[in-house]
């Protein structure tokens, strides 16, 4: 177990409605967050004296805006630009600065018009990415410029390996969905799917259909860490980071030469040997979905499924609430909706604090989860929660 | 193979990294990367070598023969880019070359129809004439 070990936790977390069309800009939504977060800690804006934000291709507004309408005049703002395990990321630099002495108490946000702005898995212009990937040019004058077919490669290889089916994928889905029936805050509350349809949706890009890719929504999370010390002063029951390991990488950025590998292999020894747990110690899950393959690859990487059983531990169901693992409690990016991740924190961060208890929500008596980010093959960063 | 008069598809862009490739494959001949210090063969081609940082790489032409291994693909029924929505589905194939299996090489899988698709079949070089001056390289089923 490393020197940071549940010296540090998060206190307050707090979002803003999910929608397709906001109707305002980051900035507001990103406020209403903070507020929001620092509501559920107890704390006011002048005890924030650091802030840090994560966007994609400036789709979000910057810390120093934040603070400003905040009304809290931090000692430090950080704006880093990011996908998913980006809020691991964050949350390790906020560690490593409160560790320093440098800083108390650290709001991190992630704010975006994703649906009604810039959606990302739709693709960009094609000069502009050619320039902005690494190796860009060997991949967009392919038509390769989504994530659904960059992954869509890496899942084709993957099934082809291992075994793992079509009804596999969709049984992720099933379940996110049927999570999502449970939490009136989902975008795809009152939106049910069952294998049958599943199956009958076409793809999009292989072996993904719509329910595979996470919904893109205008939505804004906002989550507050400070020192285990300092978090006995505040109104809400603290999650203590056990671990974290914010980035570790693949061969390549971006043109991924090696399909049999991903980020999320490397991050895991480290990421337990920081938390001093076993992955059998886990009792719930936040696994990055940005597609319904990449929670399979991941629970593999993590060591949360055996290689090549993966599929059949998804189809006995213990993904679901009272399974073995339930996972992605809130309905996930496939369901709830997505911030690039963030939304699973504040997921985890409400089971471990036991918020649901006395409902069909509650993961009974969770003590230990895990809340792995995927910024793609190449990039990954996770962190094990504790209460 | 005839040359469109309007190519409406993304055109790889040429910069001091990855020069040397496009134009070999305007020539209709694949040139990759090599390093000098732990020989390892690279694609796609940078600045330096990412296994071991060497800045001593450099370009070995390996001619217009290339025959190589599927290793994995994507049918993509939705157009991402401007040009794609003329030609969907659209097969997006990575191949490992057999004499260098180290060298991946992503392009479109051309005379092929997404049921024949097979992860570990056959697959040779062809050069997709895009320009009067551009070509791009791509991978066709082994005749």
């Amino acid at each position: 177990m490393d020197k940071i070990s549940n010296k540090y936790a998060v206190v307050g977390v707090g979002e803003y409605e999910r929608s397709r069309k906001s109707g305002t800009t980051p900035l507001q939504m990103a406020l209403v967050a903070a507020r929001n977060a620092l509501q559920d800690a107890g704390l006011e804006a002048s005890d924030i004296d650091g802030i840090m934000n994560y966007s994609t291709g400036g789709d979000s507004c910057t810390s120093h805006e934040v603070a400003t309408y905040l009304g809290a005049r931090p000692k430090y703002v950080k704006d880093i630009s990011g996908g998913g395990s980006s809020t691991e990321m964050l949350i390790g630099d906020a560690i490593g600065m409160i560790d320093a002495g440098l800083l108390n108490t650290v709001l991190i946000y992630r704010s975006m018009n994703g649906a009604s702005g810039q959606l990302v898995g739709r693709g960009y212009d094609p000069n502009m990415l050619q320039n902005a990937l690494p190796g860009g040019s060997f991949i967009i004058p392919y038509g390769s410029a989504s994530p659904s077919q960059w992954f869509g490669i890496f899942a084709t290889r993957h099934m082809h390996q291992t075994g793992l089916t079509k009804e596999h994928l969709g049984q992720v889905c099933i379940d996110f969905y049927e999570h999502a029936q449970r939490n009136p805050k989902a975008h795809l509350n009152g939106k049910t799917l069952t294998m049958e349809e599943y199956l009958n949706t076409p793809d999009i890009s292989s072996p993904f259909n719509i329910h595979d890719c996470c919904l893109e929504l205008d939505e804004a999370n906002a989550i507050i860490v400070t020192s285990a010390d300092r978090a006995k002063d505040c109104k809400s029951r603290p999650v203590y980071i056990m671990g974290i390991t914010p980035r570790e990488t693949h061969p390549h950025a971006h043109y991924w030469s090696d399909l049999d590998q991903v980020a999320a292999d490397h991050v895991a020894p480290a990421l337990y040997q920081s938390a001093g747990v076993k992955p059998e110690d886990i009792q719930v899950a936040a696994i990055y979905d940005c597609f319904s393959w990449v929670v399979l690859r991941q629970l593999e990487a993590y060591g949360l499924a055996p290689r090549g059983e993966v599929g059949d531990f998804v189809a006995a169901g213990n993904l679901k609430m009272g399974g073995k693992l339930p996972t992605n409690t809130a309905g996930g990016m496939l369901a709830e909706g997505y911030t690039h991740g963030m939304n699973n924190v504040l997921e985890i961060v409400r089971q471990l604090r036991h918020e649901y208890k006395g409902s069909d929500r509650q993961v009974e008596d969770c003590e230990i989860g895990i809340c792995t980010g995927w910024s793609g093959p190449d990039l990954a960063g996770a962190m094990i929660l504790g209460n | 193979m005839t040359i469109q008069t309007k190519y409406e598809k993304p055109i790889p862009l040429k910069n001091e990294d990855n020069r040397p490739y496009w134009d070999a494959a305007d020539r209709h001949e694949l040139e990759v990367q090599k390093c000098n210090d732990c020989k390892s063969y690279l694609h796609p081609p940078g600045p330096a070598c990412p296994k071991c940082g060497s800045a001593a790489v450099e370009w070995e032409n390996l001619g217009s023969d290339i025959k190589a291994t599927l290793s994995s693909y994507v049918i993509s029924y939705r157009p991402f880019l401007p040009g794609f929505q003329n030609d969907l589905p659209t097969i997006i194939a990575q191949a490992a070359l057999d004499d260098k299996p180290d060298v991946r090489i992503l392009c479109n899988l051309l005379e092929c129809k997404p049921e024949d698709v097979k992860i570990g079949m056959p697959v040779q070089m062809t050069w997709q004439d895009i320009t009067e001056e551009r070509a791009l390289p791509q991978w066709k089923p082994t005749d």
